[in-house]
Parts: structure tokens; sequence; C-alpha cells
């Protein structure tokens, strides 16, 4: 029962013994870029806010070790940018060494811990950071380029599911069962809603938060519908669950945006791409064009 | 290559488990994902009130969220990431001198040349009749020239220390 489950798992993420047919490699370039996009815009996002930091708060990943404040009031988060940059590139080239993007996700993981010091936990770029470190451990150990391509999406999949089912998981250990208690909900919109009048001068509830408000059962629906859709995002590790187990992965994010104002654009973007099957499309318009140029041809001959 | 893959996941989870484990949860870009974990904690969140043209005696009032002194400043208008500034306010315990120029530094000198500002800390609670209450608490007034903390305060609500430093 284990073997076949495990079999079942590898077929599903990973896909070694397929033949890689071009709009798969066309997909995984325009995800891979986007990645990279996503990641240097990050890095100098980063980079350029450390400007307003003198002091260090809550301490972050190897800011536990490494006192970070040498990078305040210097311009050393902006050569650390740079870098990122360089490294990248240079990874996405697959030029020179195969740790390019292994040392990109080390400088990147130092920016952030340089620039999240005054005790704000993000979780936005996580899911980037994550597809970052699957690339680095397919460049690494994956000479052959497919098997490489392979072992990045599959991987990407894994973690990406394994994240979303231990986010359902804290809510059950941090409150319990009774989690989707509606009052948790108004709770939290009007502390988000502190957020936004502090951030943008002034704040009026929607729609939706209005109805949240009014209706417990309605708000306990919404936490609850969120709570089984995460503890079911591991679903994802299986081909055929993909398309709608994501699209309700996104559902939640926008019912977060509208409910506690907290926006994961690039979050959701790459959600987009990993839900449906872009490949096939690209392969189907690839076959589509092909067939006409040699009905062209033969016409013309 | 399913052996090597198996190998690279279960080494990659066990640095992931221990990470995480060892760091409350957190270690970029490894994160268990514990937002919003816990319901109904009472919650303290930050905003910055324009208080130049407020009489002194009315400055230190608490009061309901939308009946503070002064007018609020939008954290946009001086480029401020909303998120870090209240954090910053309320996961500081001790407000030592460093950490009051941070908040300085964080608002930015030249907008404190123009405008008295008031930090408040904004509290919310849920009652046991469901009702939800939130409070806005003045907290450290940024002058031109100097930062004063609350009086009518205790100075446990800055100092965890008693042998702190004395403020500015």
């Amino acid at each position: 029962m284990k073997t076949l489950i495990m079999n079942s798992l590898f077929r599903n993420l990973f896909e070694f013994e397929k033949p890689e047919s071009r709009g798969e490699y066309i997909f995984f370039k325009i995800f891979e870029l986007f990645i990279v996009y996503f990641a240097v815009k990050h890095a100098w996002e980063w980079g350029l806010y450390v400007e307003r930091i003198s002091d260090i708060v809550l301490p972050l990943g190897i800011a536990n070790y490494l006192d970070v404040s040498f990078m305040f009031g210097t311009s050393l988060p902006l050569v650390n940018a740079f870098l990122i940059t360089i490294t990248l590139t240079i990874g996405f080239f697959g030029l020179f060494t195969r740790f390019a993007y292994l040392i990109a996700l080390l400088l990147l993981h130092l920016q952030y811990a340089t620039r999240f010091t005054l005790g704000e936990i993000p979780h936005s770029a996580n899911l980037m950071g994550m597809t970052l470190l699957c690339f680095a451990l397919a460049h690494i150990y994956f000479q052959d380029p497919t098997f490489r391509r392979r072992f990045a999406m599959g991987s990407v999949y894994f973690f990406c599911g394994l994240g979303y089912t231990l986010a359902g998981l804290s809510k059950l250990v941090g409150t319990g069962i009774h989690w989707f208690d509606g009052r948790h909900l108004w709770l939290w919109m009007s502390e988000k809603s502190i957020d936004i009048m502090s951030r943008a001068g002034s704040f009026e509830y929607n729609w939706l938060q209005e109805l949240a408000f009014q209706n417990h059962s309605i708000a306990s629906l919404i936490l609850l519908s969120g709570l089984l859709v995460e503890l079911s995002g591991f679903t994802m590790w299986w081909k055929k669950f993909r398309p709608i187990i994501i699209t309700l992965i996104i559902g939640t994010h926008l019912g977060i945006t509208m409910t506690m104002n907290i926006v994961f654009a690039a979050f959701v973007y790459q959600l987009i791409l990993m839900a449906y099957p872009w490949p096939s499309l690209i392969d189907y318009i690839i076959e589509k064009f092909d067939s006409a140029k040699a009905k062209n041809e033969v016409e013309a001959v | 290559m399913d052996k090597k893959t198996i190998k690279i996941l279960s080494t990659t989870m066990l640095v992931y488990a221990l990470l995480v484990s060892t760091h409350q949860g957190e270690f970029w870009p490894f994160s268990i994902y514990p937002m919003f974990s816990q319901g109904a904690n009472p919650w303290t969140r930050a905003a910055i009130s324009d208080v130049t043209q407020v009489d002194d005696s009315l400055k230190w009032n608490p009061s309901e969220i939308d009946r503070f002194n002064g007018s609020l400043l939008a954290m946009n208008d001086i480029g401020v990431d909303q998120i870090d500034f209240s954090n910053y306010i309320s996961k500081t315990i001790e407000w030592n001198i460093d950490r009051l120029e941070g908040l300085r530094t964080m608002i930015g000198e030249e907008i404190l040349e123009q405008k008295e500002l008031m930090i408040m800390k904004v509290n919310g609670l849920i009652h046991d009749d469901d009702h939800i209450t939130v409070e806005a608490v003045p907290f450290i007034l940024l002058t031109r020239d100097n930062t004063y903390l609350n009086p009518n305060l205790p100075e446990s609500a800055y100092y965890e220390n008693p042998d702190h430093e004395q403020p500015l």
C-alpha cells in the first residue's frame, strides 16, 4: 500500500520517465523567469527599504546569529541586491556554476533578515523563496536538463502543498477545532482595518466584511472553508486534483484579501501558473501553428 | 532516479524541520505558516496622529479609535511600511534610547521638523457579549526637538527592566 502511494506520488510529481514536450520546456522557462523576476524585485525593494532601519526589534533567520546591523546606514543592501541579480541571471542562463541559484537564495535570505528586523514576519515571498530553493537543488543534483526541470517543478508542487497543509495544521494546534468560530474573524477584520486606516488615512468595510460582521454563521463559514482548503493543500501533489485545489486556494486568497485586506499578489500569480495545464495549451498552439505552416507549404508546392 | 529524489527531499525536509523547530516556526523561506493561528487573542496595532494643533491638556487622553485628538497621518504619505511600524510599536518591550531614536529615524526627522506626532497604541479585544472595542492610547509624542513618553502610563508600559536607561 505504502509503495503504491509512493509510486503514485512520484509519478504525479516528477514524471521522470515521460519525454518532455516543447510546451513543457517553454512553460518551465516562463515559470523560471517569473521567479527570477520576483526574486530580483524583492531583493531591490528590501534593499532600498533598509535605509529607514536603524535598530533590530525581532531578529529573523540568520540575524539570530549574525548582527545584521552592519548593513544599516551603508550601501551594502544595494550591493547585495546587485549580487543577487547577477547570480540569478547566471542561474537562469545556466552559466559558469551549478551553485548560482543556491548562492542567490543565501544572499536573498540575508537581504530578508536585514529588511525584516522590525517585528514583521511576512510570508508573501515564501513561495518564491521555496521555489528558488527547488531550482537550486535541481541545478546542484541533476546534470540532465530535462530531469532538472522535472525535479524542480515536482518539488515546487510538493513544498507548496505541504506549506498550505502546515498552515491549516498550525491553526488547529494554535486554537483547536473551534478556530473557525466567526468571532475570530471579527477580531481579525477589526485589526486589519486599523492597519489600512493607518496606512491610507481612511477605511470603510466592504460588503463581505459587513455581511460577516452581521452574521456569525457566515463569518464562521468563511473561516471553515479557508481551513478545509488549507488542510487539503497536499492534494496538489496529485496531478488530477491540481486545477481544483489550486483554484480553491486562489479563491481563499481572494477571500483573505476581501475580508482582511491582505494582498499576496506574487503568490497568487504563481498559483495561477501552477494551477492549470499551460504546457498542454502551449503544445496545442504549437501543433496548430505547425499544421497550418505545413498546409501552407503543401499549397505553395 | 526515485531514490535520489527521495534522498534530496528527505534531507531538505529534515533541514526544514530542524530550522523551523528551533526558530519559532520561521526561517525564511521555511515556515510552518502560523499566521492567524490563534483566535480570540486581543491585538495591538499602532497609528500616528498629527497633534500639532491640539491643546497640550488633551494630547494624552485615550479615546475610542474614531474619536482621538488630532488628525490621522497616513503612513503612505511618509513612505513608512505600516506593518513594520505597528510591529515596532507593539513588539518593543524596552523603550531605550536606541529604540526611540529608531522610531524617529523610521518616521524621518524632516517630517518632525514640521509636525508634532503622537504615536498611538491601538488595542482591540472582544468581550463576552461579542462586542469589540478598539481603543487608541497615546504612547509617545515626537516633536522637532524632543521625544516624550505618556506621563499617565506606568513605567512598566515602556520598560520591562527596572534598571532601564533614562528616556530622552
